[in-house]
């Protein structure tokens, strides 16, 4: 062991270490300063940026010993200590207003490393710069080291402008007062206590034993060289996927942890496995569920229930979807035979996409008391959470507490029971110990889930002028590895209306990690076939491609949006799609989107006064999009104060809270904002208005309840009713190509939303803003890759798994359409999917309009970028008709 | 034993084994990933290791000089090298990293560095990158290994006929320590226990003009795809006295382009020169299936460092 002294926040720290560890573990673990956090392990991320003598530093990877004898700060002293030396929580540097003014941050858990590096940047540009303000590109080179899942990469642009321009240099010291949101002063301090920073009294630490191989057959754990370990094998004792958990194990320390797991002797017999969906679909291939029980239990990528399938092998037939779907067909065959009309028909493939949520699967358990299980999770459904625990394990949901105070990211994949929260409660249960469990940025890459891969054919008919669709048939194979759920080709049902049209899903399974929802599950690979084909149509006819979209789409919601996205400079000035010849070519594109309407009519929300304040609770959550503000405001308007006046309890479900909706299905908001503003209103009602101490204890609790007039499918499954109506969004891009490396930028993205009234525009402009910066990373770089000999993931780090960058982020413009849904108390319904679905279809068809090009592969990658062009003419060989003026 | 013994002279106490660690930027990120409890040397105490001293006959970097300050100390005399330490990884690791550690760092093959996979520089008795995934490797493919070494200040330092000094005092040529790349097992010829104290480049080339160039699909902070660095001297008549070409992610070792630079040597950087000097960077090529798109890559990175040297922006 070495001991040695450091300066952390001006207090002097004594650290003891045996060499190995990085700083991060140290900063966290021994001083007990969690806003800096742990996410990608390998330098890229900055989420655990320190400074040093002044100088950011990524503390993951920077051996402890190198703080010996340094000063440090980290987020918990940025803005200067206080007199007593602790930091003070009121002084905040000008970049942490500057991030709360412009609302720089979703779920906050990379906020504390980029407020540390742009405040770094901020001070050097000051001294030389004095008030200019820096661009972007020098923005995006500053802070090249930092990434942001959520994408709030345009409000951290806006917040890093304005504090270096000093417009934050004399907000006083009120963060409250210039926050858009109201955990923000939490999260830009290093104040806000994610799961992963919970540390309980005589906790012990889990750690996983995945398999390595990627089918087996698990005999006997020995679990003597274990304190304590579990088994997480079903009673088939089948291993599927290389990365599955097969035992959990508790130790004093992580390390101890993860040492204790990796040398537990489990038997284990390897059975044959199959990595490719085309030799999966071969017959005599492995079958990746054995039996009817095995495929029962598949896990499901799918938003909601699962309807029981017909299974041919390795081949589950997901669902077909019919509108006279024979008439479709033989107009399909017959146009191919005779010529007739325009049919367009594409072969398209998507490529995995990983949620990558920035705080990893983590849960704390603590059953120390055989009376009581508390539980701290990492979870979307806190509530859902605590009745699924409640029936795994037999007891009283009573006995049952879930805390989930603040959520770094989830994405959809944090809806279910996971492996973390079993695996913990049940070694809590065995030690009589708090057990943390914290899932490692290889595993989070590996198993969490992912939005599927897939093959794609799809046909599009129409008469030669454009007039009619005449067909559409739609052929999707999913690829989510032993899960399944496919629902894309039914989703391309649902868009352009009135046509034969016929849809076929199949999951293709293999022994790959399983699939799980992921934000607007199949929607944005719906939209990659279905507006890439609407796009060549209307290539095909010559004809203006929203101008097309006009005439098939019924839905007058997104009709609005056409008419605003026909009038864009950026559209008006397109070019003729592939004329250009130079080096860069830049292309316009557009894409239309369609989602549900969900809702969760069971909601509930007390407002109460409580201390003389205001306080509204329900058993939902905030993951970063922003619920917590939302509640605050709801309240904020019935009785004309400052959101910041409420106080809001989310994050927490135990035996006297009141159910509330997951954050899951864009269902949180629009289940929340009425239930809260009845609830709000009645109080005031009770009390008058004034709001006071002998105001204290009085409460009033509403009910979402449905909708005025009828409801599309008025049955609740699974917290989700379909409400009636479609939302709809476009999206149009501008990307620049670089034909000779491959490049491909987007440099514009104006994205119009028809969900109704927006309850918190900031917020739902980054949720937007965001949604678009995923969409790129689907479209251009993030592909989940696994060894196709073994099945292994490669991409188990944040280097391999590409995602958006600062520097990649294109100027956005937000767009709301706000009428159309005044059959929805509150005017309006959820965003979080629809504005997801068509970004990754729009830079598609930009690309095409730039090169001439279809890219039918995601992600379009530099070297698909440069094969595809160095195969074809640099002249196009049918220029679009009429596209440009 | 594992433990940390700080060094504060390069020559190692007598009995003493185990992983030397400067800035740390490779080394933690692999005991992360593997678990792993290694005895540790720590270089950073060592007397002189983050000096930069200039005489007649050229400079002395120590090994524990940071990237960060190698992009901003040499960009005058050495602007080739400087802009290449500018752009890689970024500036939280620039800031940590040292030159010797990224000369020495390991292959960031995906393969190398998964915890449940062997490969031949990992121990294993296979490649399971050549029949598997490698998207991002090799296109000269002299070796059973198939991933690109990972270190551009080699690719720069190779073009600059560099040399680095060895505890004990003897020296080697850069394109010595990295050697031709044919053992899949090593990443460099560095002997055990053999620490790199300093890197020595010779005297600055006078108006030395220089560009740096890295392929890659995002913005920044990505390994490179393929990427280039070239420096160029020209004479009084705007002809190339003097040249080098360096080009890396491309071959288990940064590789100099020779014959591209035969080809300039002498001509004006016009067009047609560049373009043909391009080419000759894809001589040899054999890619493996998944790299091709390497080969055109080559001739445009090539192309862009050459462009920007004759129009003088570096």
């Amino acid at each position: 062991m070495t001991r040695f002294d450091t300066t952390v926040n001006g207090t002097a720290h004594v650290a003891e270490v045996d060499g190995h560890e990085s700083a991060v573990e140290v900063i966290r673990d021994q001083f007990g300063l969690t806003g800096t956090k742990l996410v990608c392990g390998g330098g890229v991320c900055g989420a655990c940026t320190i400074l040093i003598g002044g100088e950011p530093t990524a503390s993951c990877l920077l051996p402890a010993t190198s703080l010996r004898g340094t000063e440090v700060t980290t987020v918990e002293g940025l803005g200067g200590s206080g007199d007593s030396g602790a930091p003070s929580a009121a002084r905040l540097h000008p970049m942490q207003r500057a991030f709360l003014a412009e609302d720089a941050l979703q779920c906050g858990y990379c906020t504390p490393g980029f407020v540390m590096g742009a405040a770094a940047f901020h001070d050097r540009w000051r001294q030389e710069h004095g008030t200019a303000e820096p661009d972007r590109h020098t923005i995006a080179e500053a802070l090249a080291g930092h990434l942001c899942r959520c994408g709030a990469y345009e409000g951290i642009y806006r917040a890093v402008a304005a504090a270096c321009r000093g417009d934050h240099d004399h907000d006083g010291d009120e963060p409250d007062r210039v926050a858009a949101r109201v955990d923000g002063p939490d999260k830009v301090t290093g104040r806000a206590i994610y799961t992963t920073d919970v540390t309980l009294p005589d906790m012990l630490h889990g750690a996983l034993r995945r398999s390595a191989i990627a089918a087996a057959l698990v005999g006997r754990i020995d679990r003597s060289t274990a304190a304590v370990a579990v088994d997480l094998l079903g009673d088939d004792r089948r291993v599927r996927w290389a990365g599955q958990p097969i035992a959990a194990v508790a130790a004093e320390t992580p390390s101890e942890a993860r040492r204790v797991a990796a040398e537990l002797d489990i038997e284990i017999t390897p059975l044959p496995f199959v990595i490719d969906p085309e030799e999966a679909k071969k017959a005599g291939a492995p079958l990746v569920h054995e039996d009817r029980r095995a495929r029962r239990n598949a896990p499901s990528a799918a938003e909601g229930p699962v309807l029981p399938a017909t299974w041919d092998g390795n081949r589950r037939n997901s669902g077909t979807v019919p509108f006279r779907g024979m008439a479709a067909k033989r107009r399909v065959r017959r146009a191919r035979e005779t010529g007739t009309g325009t049919l367009v028909e594409l072969e398209l493939s998507t490529a995995p996409q990983l949620h990558s949520c920035f705080e990893p699967h983590a849960c704390v358990a603590d059953w120390s008391d055989p009376a009581r299980l508390r539980l701290w999770v990492s979870t979307q459904a806190v509530d859902h959470t605590a009745h699924s625990v409640a029936e795994h394990f037999g007891i009283d949901e009573a006995d049952v507490e879930v805390v989930a105070d603040n959520v770094g990211g989830g994405f959809g994949s944090k809806v279910s029971l996971g492996t973390e929260i079993i695996a913990a409660t049940e070694l809590s249960r065995l030690s009589r110990r708090p057990v943390k469990l914290v899932l490692d940025r290889h595993e989070e890459l590996t198993g969490t889930g992912n939005r599927p891969g897939s093959r794609m054919a799809i046909s599009m008919l129409a008469d030669d002028d454009g007039r009619e669709l005449q067909a559409l048939l739609v052929d999707v194979e999913s690829h989510a590895g032993v899960g399944i759920g496919n629902v894309v080709g039914a989703l391309a049902m649902l868009v352009y209306e009135r046509s034969p049209r016929l849809a076929h899903d199949y999951d293709i399974l293999t022994n790959g990690p399983p699939g799980s929802p992921f934000r607007g599950p199949g929607g944005p690979i719906t939209a990659w076939a279905l507006e890439q084909a609407i796009d060549e149509m209307a290539h095909r006819l010559g004809q203006d491609p929203i101008a097309l979209r006009q005439r098939w789409d019924g839905n007058e919601r997104r009709g609005a949006l056409y008419r605003w996205a026909a009038e864009l400079p950026v559209w008006r000035a397109r070019p003729v799609a592939g004329a250009q010849t130079g080096r860069f070519r830049r292309g316009v594109g557009v894409a239309a989107a369609n989602w549900f309407y969900f809702v969760d009519p069971d909601s509930e929300v007390v407002v109460s006064v409580e201390d003389g304040r205001l306080v509204a609770s329900t058993a939902s959550q905030d993951m970063g999009t922003g619920s917590r503000t939302v509640v605050a405001r709801a309240v904020a308007e019935v009785f004309d104060v400052q959101p910041t006046e409420v106080e809001v309890r989310l994050g927490r479900s135990n035996a006297t809270t009141i159910h509330g909706p997951t954050s899951a299905g864009s269902r949180t908001t629009v289940s929340l904002w009425s239930a809260t503003t009845d609830a709000a209103t009645e109080l005031r009602r009770e009390i008058g208005g004034s709001v006071s101490a002998a105001a204290n204890g009085t409460s009033a609790t509403a009910r979402r309840g449905g909708d005025r007039g009828i409801r599309a499918v008025p049955i609740t499954v699974a917290g989700i009713q379909i409400g009636r109506g479609f939302s709809g969004a476009v999206h149009v891009s501008e990307v620049e190509v670089d034909t000779r490396t491959g490049r491909t930028r987007v440099l514009r993205v104006h994205g119009g939303i028809a969900v109704g009234r927006i309850h918190a525009p900031e917020l739902a402009r980054s949720q937007c803003e965001g949604s678009i910066i995923q969409g790129i990373g689907l479209a251009l770089y993030e592909n989940q890759v696994l060894d196709p000999h073994t099945g292994l993931t490669l991409t188990a780090n944040l280097e391999d798994y590409r995602i958006p960058q600062l520097g990649d982020t294109p100027e956005i413009e937000i767009h709301f359409e706000e009428a159309g849904w005044d059959h929805v108390p509150g005017g309006g319904v959820g965003l979080g999917e629809v504005a997801t679905i068509s970004p990754a279809a729009s830079i598609g068809n930009a690309i095409h309009n730039a090169t001439g090009w279809r890219a039918t592969a995601l992600p379009v990658r530099p070297d698909r970028m440069i094969e595809a062009l160095s195969e074809r003419p640099s002249v196009p060989s049918a220029p679009s008709r009429g596209a440009g003026r | 034993m594992s433990g940390i013994t700080f060094l504060t002279s390069a020559d190692l106490p007598p009995g003493v084994e185990g992983v030397v660690r400067a800035g740390g930027t490779d080394l933690q990120e692999r005991l992360r990933t593997a678990n792993a409890t290694p005895h540790i040397l720590d270089l950073t105490g060592i007397d002189g290791y983050t000096s930069v001293d200039r005489d007649d006959d050229g400079t002395r970097i120590g090994a524990g000089t940071t990237i960060a300050t190698v992009a901003r100390e040499l960009s005058d005399d050495y602007p080739a090298l400087a802009a290449t330490a500018g752009a890689l990884a970024t500036p939280q690791i620039r800031a940590v990293a040292t030159i010797g550690g990224n000369l020495a760092q390991r292959t960031r093959c995906w393969y190398f560095r998964h915890p449940h996979t062997a490969c031949l520089k990992s121990g294993g008795d296979s490649c399971p990158a050549r029949g598997g995934r490698h998207l991002y490797g090799v296109v000269f493919d002299t070796s059973a290994c198939v991933h690109p070494h990972p270190s551009s200040i080699a690719m720069a330092l190779l073009i600059h006929d560099a040399e680095v000094a060895l505890a004990g005092g003897q020296s080697r040529s850069v394109a010595e320590v990295l050697g031709d790349g044919v053992d899949p097992t090593r990443d460099n010829q560095l002997g055990d226990g053999e620490l790199l104290t300093a890197v020595l480049l010779p005297a600055p080339w006078p108006d030395e003009r220089a560009a740096y160039h890295r392929s890659i699909s995002r913005f920044e902070a990505e390994w490179p795809l393929v990427e280039a660095v070239c420096r160029v001297r020209l004479d009084d008549g705007g002809r190339v006295a003097d040249c080098g070409i360096g080009l890396g992610g491309v071959a288990t070792v940064p590789l100099r382009m020779r014959a591209a630079e035969d080809l300039l040597r002498g001509s004006t950087l016009d067009d047609d020169t560049i373009a043909s000097a391009s080419a000759a960077c894809t001589q040899r090529a054999e890619p493996l299936p998944e790299t091709g798109y390497k080969v055109p890559l080559i001739e445009a990175t090539v192309r862009e460092v050459l462009e920007r040297v004759a129009a003088d922006q570096a």
